[in-house]
């Protein structure tokens, strides 16, 4: 899933000179581009199996099966679908609210105070970012299988919570968002240091909390290769490794054992299903994401 | 202390008998479960309350299972789907290096046994009275699993080759199935002549089991191990280049598709008669059924093409055996339930009817298994010329003792040649890399 933003202009200015003919066509051709899969995915979640192999994919096959479909997704395996789903949400909510919450305490922290180490600790969150999750995945689950914590959901919602591109965004942000003068009042006004995080703090951020969450909120709805290592029990699974799973399955059982339940349109129904959440997550909290990408471009 | 050996081999023998009089007289063991002490011998074992996590990808088996958990009901085993083949290998080597997590039961195609058996990550399942069982299985099955003198599983299923082919289609074309390789490179000439967008089938460039059962059956030993730590690798023996020279010239020639096999778009052409055949395991029929349902009854089965004209060679293709890690709690009990799933007459019935091919004799000579026709091949009583197959696999097949990484690099070596280049030049830029691996690995590897 890739998102895209649109710039809405908000204070209508008269036109100046014709719309561009060839831009326009330009945004066209992304339009349709980001959105053919989408159309595909659609109309194939309303087919059969035979309809799935003998139909044009941007339209309709023969009949409509699309409750049918969904009906077998949520009943499969005395109803794995639903359970992952929520397995999902739980990592996806707790992970990334967590993430989003402990990322904008700590780059208030960075940006806010001055204490020993301050450089070295940025510098080590900045070295951070660089290194890809996928190269920790195989040291975290020996480190977890240790701690005795894997094939649980603690295995996928601690490293979850841990998001230093997050640290780094919001200590740029609130570098500028919230004035020094303010704390001073704060302060002055008697309030203690974590009252005047949760009470004044926390408001100003709101926006870039919000952008932190996002990122978060795609990063561990769409999170495959760490929950691929550290869990083996399918109760515990979210919707990416589950239906990877049972795409495997509908591509052939590995040359053993013919598949007698068509998995196909499971697959491709329960794909449609998953991407539901996020499309609303994002037209729900794209508002506060964009009144916050031009803080610090001007001078208060 | 264990029994003596001979005695343990009788016990372990009569298992389903010994723990069937066992249930019924109420006596064996105290069921004390938890505190007691490992417990070693298996018709115990199935008396006593035990937990077994069995890791497997084949769907419906939980129905095989749960006849199982009937007979047995102080055993309950949790069947988990912890991801097919390469993926689950990786999840119970880390799990077995780390001791805890992993499976007490496991499926494992015959390609990847060599590879956990040699590293001593699977129990020797002798111990627990398998020996026994060889008579039980086909010869090809049981070499799959006897390996350096132990048992390290036991057989589930088969896949003897078999050539599935759409019968409509040649009919329409007026042709005859191929009998052996030179007149399957003549249909094939024929049917891209009727239609220039039509093959008579498709090569998989990143599935080293298609090609490695082409070999198989035509004669080719290229992997064989000669002890612990010695191997032996010759992708250009007769019989790989045999395969690799008839497969060039059909895909220079364009007679055949080079593309990936199951996808969305494979299965379209199967369906739409795009491609003709599909050489492939006996397994294949319920997948043709389930996948593209409104064409299947026009498939038909015949015996693989041969190399001679009046030879009765095949090979196999996939397969899976069910294995003991290392690191199960309960390797009795274990070794009792694996040797019960895939040996008793039901269990194997219940498997075959959910879509396995059978790997014990007494299920592949059974009149009611041979004459059953099948719906999805148009009610051919195919299960006669898959039985025969499977009896006429050749012998002395090996695998190396690290196929899983062999067959992960299949695809950047063999399957780049596939597109229209020279295979045996892909089979040398693969042989290659094998010889690297395993010399890095510790083994001696040794090439012409």
């Amino acid at each position: 899933m890739s998102s895209s933003t649109t710039t809405t202009i908000t204070k209508r200015r008269p036109r100046r000179g014709r719309a561009s003919n060839a831009l326009t066509l330009a945004m066209a051709l992304m339009l349709g581009y980001a959105l053919l899969p989408l159309v595909w995915l659609f109309m194939a979640s309303t087919k059969d199996t035979a309809s799935l192999m003998d139909s044009f994919g941007l339209w309709f096959g023969h009949g409509f099966h699309l409750f049918g479909n969904i009906a077998d997704v949520l009943s499969y395996d005395h109803g794995i679908y639903l359970r992952w789903f929520g397995n999902t949400l739980l990592y996806a909510v707790v992970g990334a609210g967590g993430a989003a919450f402990i990322a904008t305490a700590a780059g208030y922290g960075l940006a806010k105070y001055r204490f020993r180490g301050r450089t070295a600790l940025a510098a080590t969150v900045l070295g951070a970012i660089a290194i890809p999750g996928t190269a920790l995945a195989v040291p975290t689950y020996l480190l977890f299988s240790k701690a005795g914590i894997v094939d649980t959901p603690w295995a996928v919602l601690l490293p979850s919570l841990v998001s230093p591109f997050g640290v780094y965004l919001m200590r740029v942000y609130a570098a500028e968002a919230v004035p020094d003068s303010m704390l001073e009042a704060a302060r002055i006004d008697g309030a203690g240091e974590l009252r005047t995080f949760f009470t004044v703090s926390l408001r100003l951020l709101a926006p870039g909390f919000v952008t932190v969450l996002l990122f978060a909120l795609v990063a561990t709805w769409n999170n495959y290769f760490l929950p691929l290592i550290v869990l083996s029990d399918p109760k515990w699974f979210p919707l990416t490794v589950g239906l990877n799973q049972w795409n495997a399955l509908a591509t052939g059982a590995a040359g053993s054992g013919a598949t007698t339940t068509d998995f196909y349109p499971l697959v491709v129904t329960g794909s449609l299903l998953a991407i539901v959440p996020l499309v609303v997550a994002f037209l729900f909290l794209q508002r506060y994401w964009q009144s916050g990408l031009s803080a610090g471009s001007v001078k208060e | 202390m264990s029994p003596a050996p001979a005695r343990r081999r009788r016990l372990a023998a009569l298992v389903p008998a010994a723990a069937l009089v066992l249930g019924l007289t109420a006596c064996g063991s105290s069921g004390a479960g938890s505190a007691a002490p490992a417990v070693t011998d298996p018709a115990a074992a199935l008396d006593t309350p035990t937990t077994l996590t069995f890791w497997t990808w084949a769907p419906n088996i939980d129905k095989t299972v749960a006849l199982f958990e009937q007979k047995y009901p102080k055993i309950k085993v949790n069947v988990v789907n912890a991801g097919q083949s390469a993926t689950e290998y990786t999840k119970m080597q880390t799990a077995i290096k780390a001791g805890s997590g992993g499976p007490d039961v496991a499926q494992v195609e015959y390609f990847a046994l060599p590879e956990f058996a040699l590293s001593k990550r699977l129990v020797d399942l002798k111990q627990y009275g398998a020996a026994g069982l060889e008579s039980k299985f086909t010869p090809s099955a049981w070499s799959q699993v006897a390996l350096n003198g132990g048992v390290w599983a036991v057989p589930q299923d088969t896949g003897p080759m078999a050539m599935f082919y759409n019968q409509k289609l040649f009919d329409q074309l007026g042709l005859k199935p191929p009998t052996t390789w030179a007149e399957f490179e003549d249909v094939a000439v024929k049917i891209k002549a009727s239609d220039p967008n039509r093959f008579i089938t498709s090569i998989d460039p990143g599935d080293a089991g298609g090609l490695d059962s082409f070999i198989w059956q035509a004669g080719g030993r290229p992997f064989q191990q000669k002890d612990a730590g010695n191997v032996a690798v010759d992708l250009q023996d007769p019989g790989s280049k045999k395969v690799a020279d008839l497969w060039s010239s059909l895909l220079q020639r364009k007679l055949v598709d080079a593309a990936p096999g199951w996808t969305n778009e494979w299965w379209q052409s199967m369906d739409s008669g795009r491609y003709a055949m599909w050489l492939i395991g006996a397994w294949a029929p319920g997948n043709i059924a389930s996948t593209i349902p409104n064409t299947a009854k026009d498939w038909r089965v015949a015996p693989m093409p041969q190399w001679s004209t009046g030879d009765k060679v095949s090979a196999e293709n996939g397969g899976s055996a069910v294995a003991v890690p290392t690191s199960s709690k309960h390797q009795a009990a274990a070794a009792a339930f694996a040797i019960w799933l895939n040996s008793d007459p039901e269990a194997v019935r219940s498997l075959n009817d959910n879509g396995l091919f059978p790997a014990t004799t007494g299920l592949l000579t059974d009149p009611a298994f041979l004459d059953k026709p099948l719906d999805a091949l148009g009610g051919q009583k195919a299960n006669r010329i898959l039985a025969d197959s499977s009896a006429t696999v050749g012998t002395g097949w090996q695998y190396l003792p690290y196929q899983v990484y062999a067959n992960s690099v299949f695809k950047d070596t063999v399957g780049q040649s596939v597109n229209g280049g020279d295979l045996n030049a892909g089979l040398g830029a693969w042989q290659k890399r094998i010889a690297d691996y395993g010399n890095q690995q510790g083994f001696k590897v040794t090439t012409p």
